[in-house]
């Protein structure tokens, strides 16, 4: 088996102890940080929310095989700025919505996010709207992606949603919206540009919003 | 309650709604229902944010929550169980404060300075969440003992609502009887995940904590209420929007067991179970049965599969259900009439035959248009007769 085989299969299995010898030895054979990501990485967890998506896996195994691609991605993230993956990738801020501290829908998704390849950057939880913003302009992101786990706490994203629009910013980033108490009608009625319903569609629509996006 | 005419007025086709169908106790109500037997209307039970029961007080006129529940016709009255006589919960500088599982909770307010402003007791911090073994984890010295409650109060508290109400013994959502919910709070939601793929025997040292617990506690709770309590309701949420959290498998693995014993304690003092647990359990509702189940709670209906029709006609036989009302986009989002097409439907499809019991798939939350929970009570009692 090649070793970056090896390596989707150790993610995909949530082995995070034996994944940084890996990265560092498929690293010291000269493979880029990149391919190790688009090979190794990434069809890890493909696989894993592939079998999530059919209900042959639920959310424990999912979370040890995103905590195991973060795993790599520790030793993988400095040497990412060499390469071109997260240029054609994409930046996504992410965070959890003002007055709810809910993480952890909002952490396997930022870790799925990131184990494809985007460079994330996650504000946490209990995210002022001002933040957001701050972070999206700073960070010039292609994609915001917001989540709450309470129906009041919702809210909050249409806050978001006006802030972007009276910043003149709207135009300028793609906003996927998540957690329980949203659904596609709730991502159409305060006007985001998509929603997913668990971490790997998650992972499929910001792929598309940034091809939307061009 | 107040009777300025604006009040009255709102009142009044609850009331009339009322005289016309109702010609049994709440009690008498609600215990046929679960026993599978139709009584003259479907029985209501009532969960809400504090939020919204102030609201619901300045609305119609009432002077205490009491009053409030009497006039909607809510037939259950909660039983929080014994009182606390423990240690006091120690308090920190920065504002949190110890639970019974020497957990830390903070107050989140959200939606500040708008009109569905509200809070939440969050979990800032588990106490067992760096813990690597077994021995570390017996050895914390926070296990609760059911020696923290004095068990005197419970049958007076019970009685008070006899003969006329239903009494379910529901403990308070931070203490009420479960397995993985505690375990979440001590060890982490997130770590609490990885054990379950990665650590059996840190699972299992917790949960038996947990369930050693519960098993000593209930029966000292069911003796003390005598007679007085109808029914015992555990809460552990194992489902998510989209289906269970965990596989049958390891439903059967790790909570299997207890959950039989908690069921088979209630059993023995005569007592029928109810199961909280929201989102998606369908996969699993074969295994409450299974492992002593009688009604089962939330009935998410946005959740995948949970569709009361269909629950109903599965499981209608061996289970009864409380709940179906849908308080993630009816509710907060929807009109009046789609809050009265919500409960038509499930009084529709579920009454049949009793074994329903009307209810919101949780707290109807701090965002929801008071028109909504007017329609919502006003529908219970339009549509929920024999």
């Amino acid at each position: 088996m090649s070793t970056l085989k090896q390596l989707a299969e150790y993610v995909e299995k949530g082995k995070s102890q034996e994944i940084k010898p890996l990265v560092q030895k498929l690293l010291g054979d000269n493979i880029s940080a990149d391919r190790i990501v688009s090979e190794g990485v990434v069809p890890g967890l493909d696989a894993i929310g592939e079998k999530f998506s059919k209900f042959e896996c639920f959310v424990p195994e999912l979370m040890v095989a995103a905590l195991a691609a973060q795993e790599a991605l520790t030793v993988l993230r400095p040497k990412m700025t060499e390469g071109t993956l997260h240029k054609s990738m994409g930046t996504i801020v992410i965070g959890t919505v003002e007055g709810d501290v809910h993480d952890v829908g909002k952490n396997i998704v930022s870790m799925m996010l990131e184990g494809a390849g985007f460079k994330v950057i996650d504000l946490g939880v209990n995210v002022p709207t001002a933040k957001f913003l701050k972070e999206v302009q700073y960070q010039e992101a292609e994609i915001l992606a917001l989540s709450s786990l309470y129906t009041p706490t919702r809210l909050a994203m249409k806050d978001v949603l006006q802030a972007l629009k009276s910043q003149g910013i709207r135009d300028k980033v793609k906003v996927m919206v998540g957690g329980a108490p949203i659904d596609q009608a709730f991502c159409d009625l305060i006007g985001a540009d998509g929603y997913a319903p668990d971490a790997p569609q998650g992972v499929k629509l910001a792929k598309r919003l940034i091809q939307a996006k061009g | 309650m107040k009777e300025d005419k604006i009040y009255k007025d709102r009142r009044y086709r609850i009331n009339e709604l009322r005289a016309n169908n109702e010609k049994m106790t709440a009690r008498q109500r609600t215990l046929k229902a679960i026993d599978f037997k139709e009584p003259d209307r479907i029985p209501i039970d009532n969960w809400m944010v504090s939020e919204i029961k102030k609201r619901c007080m300045d609305y119609w006129g009432c002077e205490s929550e009491e009053e409030l529940l009497a006039f909607l016709g809510v037939d259950i009255r909660d039983n929080y169980g014994p009182s606390y006589v423990g240690q006091e919960f120690k308090k920190y500088d920065d504002g949190t404060v110890d639970d019974l599982w020497g957990v830390r909770r903070k107050i989140v307010t959200y939606g500040k300075g708008t009109d569905h402003e509200g809070t939440f007791k969050e979990v800032s911090w588990s106490p067992l969440e760096h813990m690597t073994t077994v021995e570390e984890i017996n050895s914390y010295a926070r296990w609760p003992s059911p020696g923290w409650w004095d068990y005197s109060k419970v049958k007076q508290e019970c009685a008070r609502w006899h003969p006329e109400y239903f009494v379910l013994n529901k403990g308070d959502r931070l203490d009420r009887t479960a397995q993985l919910k505690p375990m979440m709070y001590l060890r982490g939601i997130q770590q609490t995940f990885i054990d379950l793929a990665m650590n059996p025997e840190i699972v299992e040292c917790i949960r038996d904590h947990v369930v050693n617990y519960f098993v000593e506690y209930n029966p000292k709770v069911f003796e003390a209420g005598g007679k007085e309590i109808d029914m015992f309701m555990m809460g552990d949420d194992v489902g998510g929007q989209r289906g269970p959290l965990v596989s049958r498998e390891m439903w059967k693995r790790y909570f299997a067991d207890g959950f039989r014993k908690y069921c088979d304690i209630a059993h023995k003092y005569g007592l029928k179970v109810m199961y909280h647990t929201c989102g998606d359990v369908f996969a699993l509702i074969p295994l409450f049965i299974e492992n002593g189940l009688d009604c089962l709670q939330s009935i998410q209906p946005q959740a995948t599969n949970m569709d009361i029709k269909r629950l109903k006609k599965e499981f209608g036989k061996h289970l009864s259900f409380q709940g179906g009302m849908d308080i993630q986009q009816v509710l907060p989002l929807g009109t009046p009439e789609d809050v009265r097409k919500m409960v038509k439907y499930a009084a529709d499809n579920a009454k049949a035959g009793g074994g329903y019991i009307f209810g919101t798939s949780h707290n109807i939350q701090a965002d929801t248009p008071m028109e909504n929970v007017a329609a919502l009570f006003e529908a219970y009692h339009e549509y929920g007769a024999y």
